[in-house]
């Protein structure tokens, strides 16, 4: 089977990368895209983005933008997944997404533990997801999230609840459950809430710790956006969306992102990574682009070059950000394949570049 | 390849060379002059000073909480000098090292590492180019050694677990942040001190300290277990800190960034300058050892594992906004701070800094930091060496401080100046005994060809600023202060001899308490991605 292919062609890899480097190299702006990658593959990419001058973004930057707009405007209080599991007395879920998020979740979190689980406006879906644990739900309407949380917030800091969507005993009794916790635990996924929503959240946790113990536990999105983020902090000094389009990075969450750039006509070409599952692109203007994907199927335009790639953790050993710890941590391979990395595909793009002068 | 340094004025306090001369490179290590005299490569460093390259053993460059750091505050830079067209100095691993070097730093010890995140540390030192590097592993807020305390567990155990988490977390040493006071805050405690102890527990800050002193100096460590002393930043905490050198007991102590710890409560603010205690106190302590952690006046961050310290700061917070995170030991606090030459309190904290600096004897004890970029970033360190060296200098800006805060500060009446060869001493030769690397900080042969030459200026800062010239390994990387190239260093560790029996303890530990397996922490060669970026150091057997 082939293991690349040019315009629809098999092709060696050596072809498709040169191939691929030259579709790079002619680009005014290219955009390297998608990242659902590991850690390795988060610094390839990185470092070719600065050799072509590209920008980088992650598909799920959007969720990712809305915790750190909050961090980076008000600040935040934070735990790990292990610290809630040993040591929270009380975990106040908030809102949908949860279980999507995290599978885990219910097994690490609240199966077998004597804690109290308070869940607000969880939403239809998730309500199958609570196994037998007994677990109060407050709310039902994602949409009142917001306001319950305002209200919430204002009865534990001893002012009246305003417009609650609760009534006023019910809403009394949750500020009083909360003050009272030990250490209590508030878990929330970004791609479910705006950024008022979490940062009323995010306020309310830091309120309440002006007399007891409370802390967040924001759950990253998929496709190991919370390694790729961090390696990009470490690389750039700047989470994603971030740009060598001038020679140094820059950051900035509107022109920087990648469906906007490709739309408007700023960026002419693209490098998809997906290679935890198949997904696509969301931006809807035609431009050439290079997949590098376990299979390079599902396009709606088929990629000009396409490379398979092994999937990270699965096909070959990798370090992501586990979920359970919170942490970047070695994985081994599950049924290790011959197949190239993602790492190793980027740097055979970038190997193939003409030398360029550092900047 | 033989490289020669010609005529310069070498300063090399370990050899005890202080005169003009050469300095000859080969494969890598100094070497002594081969006795043809023919070198392969020349340069000429006549009129122009010659040092091992400098040895920073405090500076926060990599890890989780750094990173959370640059999340926090996309705007800080290093060196920010307002609109640029092209701004250079962007807080990420590539200019840390190309700033380092430029400045002849050549190794630097990243000193918070908390074991569960040591992968990610780990990922990124070895993505700092051009120096080595080595990272301190943090224990004392842990559950596993507050529960062996609790135990009464045998001193052994301690030493063993001490030794499987080093070697999980390949670091080059121990450091102790709040002992016990991140664990008292997960349980609603709002101040600790040295004889408070950790609720649940039943276990003193003191007793952690101790403990892991026991086990450090047990394992024959190089390096002495590194402080850092509860009650930071607090007025009055100078009696914590006495209270902690006089519980080294005589045995090796190394205490962090120190001026933090420089506070008494007098004058009419009920804050003051304590340093003069203090540094009388250290110069008694022949066991004990102290970094300063200079605060130096502009915009910064604190990034700090104490999350008890950084809580209680919160408030002060410049700009406002802040993080903090309760992790699985340690965690940390992020709280951007804004040091003022206005401020009183500022004032005094820059006072007490280089009052330590000035007033402690013996440069073989004390360590030259900002605790980067908490005192200040790194890149402040020009400034600050000229500070040492020029009194001049120093009465230029102390008329430019608040009165009242002098006033509470011995630093006016202070003359004494550093020559080259006690900067040379506290930046090189010192730092290198302490963290046991016997062939770095000096030029002796054998040595590793790590050079920093620079070219004298009435500026000290200027000089030390922009070094003209810095080998790394024997290799030209820095000339006139512009890198030339990024070859990619090593981190430092030590891997003691261990009771296997602990393996088979921390696997059940791990799975009967977090229900996973301790492999997620352990850091191995090839989850790094760089040929062979670890170097082992010895310890003495």
């Amino acid at each position: 089977m082939a293991d690349a292919w040019i315009r629809g062609k098999a092709a060696t890899l050596e072809a498709a990368s040169e191939e691929a480097a030259s579709l790079l190299q002619r680009s005014r702006l290219p955009v390297i895209a998608g990242l659902g990658t590991d850690v390795a593959g988060a610094r390839a990419a990185i470092v070719l983005a600065q050799k072509v001058g590209g920008v980088i973004d992650h598909m799920h930057s959007a969720a990712l933008l809305r915790d750190l707009d909050v961090m980076r405007e008000a600040g935040m209080m934070v735990t790990t997944p292990n610290e809630t599991r040993l040591r929270a007395d009380l975990l106040l879920l908030v809102g949908p997404g949860l279980v999507e998020a995290w599978p885990d979740l219910p097994a690490r979190l609240w199966a077998d533990q004597a804690r109290r689980v308070v869940w607000l406006c969880p939403g239809g879906a998730e309500r199958a997801s609570r196994g037998g644990a007994k677990i109060e739900v407050i709310g039902d309407d994602p949409s009142e999230l917001a306001i319950l949380l305002a209200s919430l917030r204002a009865r534990c800091a001893g002012r009246p609840g305003g417009h609650a969507p609760l009534p006023q005993q019910k809403l009394n009794t949750l500020a009083e459950t909360l003050a009272k916790a030990r250490f209590g635990v508030a878990v929330w996924s970004a791609a479910a809430h705006d950024v008022l929503t979490i940062e009323m959240l995010c306020g309310l946790v830091k309120d309440l710790n002006t007399t007891t113990r409370l802390s967040g536990l924001p759950l990253a999105p998929g496709d190991d956006a919370a390694a790729v983020q961090q390696v990009s902090g470490w690389l750039t000094g700047f989470p994603l969306r971030t740009s060598f389009g001038r020679g140094f990075p820059e950051h900035d969450p509107w022109r920087f992102d990648s469906p906007r750039l490709i739309d408007s006509g700023e960026a002419d070409c693209a490098l998809w990574i997906s290679g935890y599952r198949a997904a696509s692109p969301a931006w809807t203007r035609d431009v050439p682009f290079i997949a590098l994907t376990a299979t390079p199927d599902g396009f709606r335009r088929p990629p000009e070059i396409a490379i398979a790639v092994g999937r990270p953790g699965i096909d070959h050993d990798s370090v992501q950000h586990l979920p359970a710890t919170g942490t970047l941590a070695s994985v081994a391979a599950q049924a290790p394949l011959n197949v190239i990395s993602i790492a190793d595909a980027v740097n055979k793009i970038a190997a193939a570049l003409p030398m360029v002068s550092p900047c | 390849m033989l490289t020669r340094i010609a005529g310069g004025h070498v300063i090399d306090p370990a050899n005890g060379r202080d005169s003009i001369g050469d300095v000859w490179l080969g494969d890598g290590r100094i070497v002594a002059a081969p006795a043809s005299g023919k070198a392969d490569e020349t340069h000429d460093a006549g009129g122009k000073i010659v040092m091992a390259g400098a040895i920073d053993i405090h500076s926060h460059i990599a890890g989780n909480n750094e990173n959370m750091g640059r999340l926090l505050l996309p705007d800080l830079r290093y060196g920010h000098s307002g609109h640029e067209a092209r701004p250079r100095g962007a807080w990420n691993t590539d200019e840390t090292g190309r700033l380092y070097a430029a400045m002849g730093f050549t190794t630097v010890v990243e000193p918070a590492v908390l074991p569960h995140h040591a992968l990610q540390a780990h990922l990124e030192l070895a993505d700092i180019p051009i120096i080595d590097k080595a990272a301190l592993t943090v224990l004392g807020n842990d559950d596993f050694l507050l529960s062996l305390l609790r135990n009464k567990e045998s001193a052994d155990a301690l030493r063993d677990y001490v030794a499987w988490t080093l070697a999980a977390s390949r670091g080059l040493g121990i450091k102790v942040i709040n002992a016990g006071g991140a664990a008292a805050f997960k349980q609603n405690v709002r101040s600790f001190s040295l004889d408070d102890e950790v609720p649940g527990y039943g276990v003193s800050s003191r007793a952690i300290v101790k403990a892991l002193q026991h086990a450090v100096c047990q394992l024959k460590l190089p390096h002495p277990l590194h402080v850092h002393c509860n009650n930071l930043g607090i007025a009055g905490n100078v009696e914590t800190a006495l209270a902690t050198i006089a519980a080294a007991e005589g045995l090796p102590l190394h205490l962090a960034h120190l001026q933090f710890y420089g506070y008494g409560k007098e004058g009419p603010r009920g804050f003051s300058s304590a340093a003069a205690r203090l540094a009388e106190a250290v110069n008694a302590a022949k066991s004990v050892t102290v970094d300063v952690g200079q605060v130096m006046f502009g915009q910064t961050v604190t990034i700090s594992c104490d999350v008890l310290r950084q809580f209680n700061a919160r408030n002060g917070a410049r700009p406002k906004k802040w993080v903090i995170f309760d992790g699985d030991s340690n965690g940390a606090g992020i709280v951007p701070y804004d040091y003022r030459a206005g401020d009183f309190y500022n004032a005094v904290q820059w006072a007490v800094g280089l009052e330590l600096f000035l007033l402690t004897d013996d440069p073989w004890r004390v360590f030259f930091t900002t605790d980067h970029p908490n005192g200040a970033p790194f890149t402040s360190y020009p400034e600050i060496l000229a500070l040492l060296m020029d009194r001049g200098l120093r009465a230029e800006w102390i008329s430019r401080l608040p009165n009242e805060a002098m006033d509470v500060t011995t630093l006016p009446s202070i003359a004494r100046e550093y020559t080259l060869g006690e900067i040379a001493i506290m930046t090189r030769a010192a730092p290198a005994r302490l963290l046991g690397l016997a062939d770095r900080g000096h030029l002796g042969a054998g040595a590793i060809a790590d050079v920093a030459v620079y070219a004298p200026d009435r500026d000290k800062a200027k000089m030390f600023r922009k070094a003209a010239l810095v080998f790394k390994n024997g290799e030209t990387v820095v000339r006139d202060g512009q890198v030339l190239q990024q070859p990619f260093g090593n981190a430092l560790n030590v891997r003691p001899v261990r009771d296997r029996a602990i393996e088979r303890r921390m696997r059940d530990y791990y799975d009967e308490r977090y229900g996973i397996s301790p492999d997620f922490m352990t850091v191995t060669d090839s989850a790094i991605g760089r040929p062979q970026p670890f170097e082992l150091v010895p310890c003495p057997s």
